[in-house]
């Protein structure tokens, strides 16, 4: 169990994995302070699975990509200490393996594509409120998150962070596009 | 095949009949003896063999196909840990108490949006990945004395990344408000330490008032005073904020251009001012040393598309040409201008409403009238060719002034009326501004009201004074009436407390009118906003309001797309032709209008 920060310290992490048909994969990782203001941000280039991953990897393509590969990825190359990871997809919950920060899923974020969400389809977690949102949380770090959600009193908004990723990964896609012309 | 050693075999009688016809069968026994040493069987014939079929063995070649390691890069980016934009409020619930997260109501967050000249991918993430200001107004950590309107964090959004920009809202809409809230943003999170507000001259103190109810904690001061004063406030590095008149601009000019000084925001109020790129204005308030240029003013364009060239020198050099086609600058300075109208974006705005007071002159007015049309048309039209616009100005204006009092008797059928008017509006408790564009007229409207407490606010009243004037009016409940000239009262005062408006003449352009309008008619108005346009039928009033009037339905349906429409805005004062056209003169051809 990671140590308690201190409050002035203490960081949100919002990762989401954005697909598109026409670029691919991409993820994006932002770091927030404890009032909701940017630190870092991370993201990935575009990712294209190929015909050979979709057929071998069947339905755990979608799980294997957000967590071992972009997730794992984008926490390595992070250089802000993260707190408190927040995802909005039930796959990103295994990035758990690749940072000491726990991983909190939150629900009303992840609705907006999962549909309702219910405690007794995340077997193991446990569901804490943090600044007016349900934070779903592995048991075994429920004492810790609890320990910190405190800090967050100021955040304005526990969901609204996973579209500032989406509206960054479009900006960094449409520099990326007006570039690959002017390389041509 | 080995038969049976005794077969019984049966033969049918032909001529018995059919087991069908249910009769007995007849059937009799043979029994026939086979021989087993002549008889044949098949084992005799075959002998019994076996036979192997080789089956060569199935060797299968693998072809690998190799999986690519499914990876990818990243691009990251560090912000500058800013500080916080304002200081939370004191009084802040723990995080338990904060209530249920409410559910997207389908609004769109007041996101601050990089403009399209910031390139550089890690500034506009920057601008991009912050948090949205109607979020950081309902978590208490942007504080506000009032909770702006939803447009006004679009516009403080707006502001806030730009280097150079226009807040062209149309007035009463806040775009002081606007301004202060993002300079205190920006202050506050470091981003600006040193700011100038440039003003005209009337305005002064109603920034430093409107600054101490939207940034009461941000020290500011005007630059005034004697030279030496001046320059120590110019020279100031405690106070962030200073506020300037044009005027004094162009006293200090040495100082502010060849001095060290620098400002890292510039924002210039009513900047039509430097509409005209080769005014003195113009020349000193574009060679300011700074980092940031803000332009507000609710008319971008009064006359003629260049005047928004005229503000882009100060903005962005060079950026508008003049002589610039419209759709062209329509679309270059489409990132750079913000505005909104009170249509487009209050829907609870109370209503204005018009009422025309068409006036017939009295018996005195209208005889002295007549006799100075008659000959002052003569005169126009012996002059010929030495016929200037100038001339017919004045014989405009000395009809509009027979319009408001008889010079003989003093008689006038607007007073007549005003009177009564403002009696109701005193009984009721309410509250009028009278504009006219002549001192002399405000000074008898002053006699004739002495029981309704009118106060004057106009070019011969003190600026010292007219802080007092405009603070008594608020708070004296006996003075029911302030005088106001054109000039003085059309612009930044905050007079909303007004129900009544009373035009007692007309100007010539109705963009000036409807400044004066909405000093009544602006945000936080008590009610409904009626106003008084006072016409003398028959006169040249009802001629230039008839052209005005025309002029008004252009421009409103030239507006309607509501695109572009600062670039799009016609000319809506009158054109040389249509002044000459009052009269049924002709302009002369070829003369240079004066």
């Amino acid at each position: 169990m990671a140590e308690k920060p201190d409050k002035k310290d203490a960081t949100l992490g919002y990762f989401t994995v954005v697909e598109d048909e026409r670029t691919g994969w991409t993820g994006g990782l932002l770091i927030l302070d404890r009032g909701g203001r940017p630190l870092e941000f991370q993201c990935t280039l575009p990712l294209r699975p190929t015909r050979s991953h979709e057929i071998l990897f069947g339905p755990t393509l979608r799980a294997h990509l957000v967590a071992e590969v972009i997730g794992k990825l984008l926490i390595q190359k992070c250089r802000t200490p993260v707190t408190l990871l927040c995802c909005d997809q039930p796959e990103a919950l295994a990035v758990e393996a690749h940072t000491a920060a726990p991983v909190a899923l939150i629900r009303e974020a992840a609705e907006a594509d999962e549909g309702p969400m219910t405690g007794d389809m995340l077997s193991g977690s446990d569901c804490l409120q943090i600044a007016g949102a349900s934070f779903f949380v592995p048991i075994e770090r429920l004492s810790e998150v609890e320990a910190v959600a405190e800090y967050y009193g100021d955040l304005p908004d526990a969901v609204e962070p996973f579209e500032r990723i989406r509206e960054a990964i479009k900006e960094a896609h449409s520099q990326l596009a007006r570039q690959r012309p002017e390389a041509a | 095949m080995k038969l049976p050693p005794k077969l019984r075999l049966f033969s049918s009688d032909p001529l018995s009949p059919s087991p069908a016809n249910d009769t007995p069968q007849v059937a009799k026994d043979l029994v026939a003896q086979i021989d087993p040493h002549r008889s044949w069987q098949a084992e005799s014939i075959w002998t019994a063999e076996t036979y192997t079929l080789p089956l060569p063995a199935m060797n299968p070649a693998a072809i690998g196909i190799r999986l690519p390691k499914l990876t990818t890069r990243t691009s990251g980016f560090l912000f500058p840990d800013s500080a916080r934009w304002i200081p939370p409020a004191t009084v802040q619930g723990p995080a338990a108490a904060k209530p249920k997260r409410k559910p997207e109501s389908g609004r769109k967050h007041n996101r601050i949006k990089p403009p399209s000249d910031i390139v550089k991918l890690q500034d506009r993430l920057y601008y991009l990945l912050q948090p949205p200001l109607d979020l950081l107004v309902g978590s208490g950590q942007l504080n506000f004395p009032f909770e702006p309107f939803p447009y006004q964090l679009d516009g403080m959004a707006f502001l806030f990344p730009r280097y150079a920009g226009i807040l062209a809202d149309e007035m009463g809409l806040g775009k002081t408000m606007q301004a202060i809230s993002t300079i205190r943003l920006l202050l506050c999170s470091g981003e600006v330490r040193s700011v100038l507000l440039v003003c005209p001259k009337p305005l002064v103190t109603n920034w430093l008032r409107e600054f101490s109810v939207w940034a009461p904690e941000i020290p500011i001061t005007a630059i005034e005073g004697s030279s030496a004063k001046r320059e120590f406030a110019w020279r100031s590095p405690q106070v962030p904020v200073k506020v300037a008149n044009y005027e004094l601009l162009m006293r200090d000019e040495a100082l502010l251009t060849e001095g060290d000084l620098h400002f890292d925001l510039v924002v210039l109020d009513e900047a039509q001012r430097i509409k005209n790129r080769t005014s003195t204005t113009s020349q000193v308030v574009r060679s300011i040393p700074r980092t940031r240029s803000w332009a507000l003013t609710g008319t971008p364009v009064e006359n003629c598309p260049d005047d928004l060239v005229g503000i882009f020198e100060f903005l962005s050099p060079g950026y508008l040409r003049p002589g610039m086609p419209m759709p062209q600058i329509a679309s270059r300075a489409g990132d750079y201008i913000l505005r909104r109208t009170k249509d487009m974006v209050l829907d609870d705005m109370p209503p204005k409403l018009y009422r025309d007071a068409e006036l017939q002159l009295t018996p005195e007015q209208w005889s002295t009238y007549e006799a100075a049309e008659k000959e002052g048309v003569v005169h126009l039209e012996n002059l010929e060719q030495s016929l200037t616009i100038q001339h017919v100005f004045e014989l405009v204006l000395r009809l509009k002034q027979i319009c408001n009092f008889d010079p003989v008797t003093g008689s006038s059928c607007k007073l007549e009326r005003l009177v009564a008017d403002i009696e109701e509006v005193a009984a009721s408790g309410k509250k009028a501004i009278v504009f006219s564009q002549w001192v002399k007229s405000l000074d008898k409207i002053k006699e004739a009201l002495q029981p309704y407490g009118p106060l004057e606010y106009h070019g011969k009243i003190p600026q010292k004074k007219r802080n007092t004037v405009i603070d008594r009016f608020k708070n004296d409940p006996s003075s029911h009436v302030i005088l106001m000239s054109y000039g003085a009262g059309s612009v930044g005062l905050n007079l909303q407390f007004c129900e009544y408006v009373f035009l007692f003449d007309r100007w010539w352009n109705p963009a000036i009118e409807d400044q004066a309008i909405n000093r009544a008619h602006r945000l936080g108005a008590a009610g409904a906003v009626t106003v008084t346009k006072m016409m003398a039928l028959g006169t040249i009033e009802q001629r230039i309001n008839d052209v005005l009037d025309q002029k008004r339905e252009m421009f409103d349906a030239l507006f309607a797309s509501g695109s572009a429409e600062a670039g799009a805005r016609p000319n809506v004062g009158l054109s040389r032709e249509e002044i000459f056209g009052l009269f049924d003169l002709r302009a002369p051809c070829g003369k240079k209008v004066a």
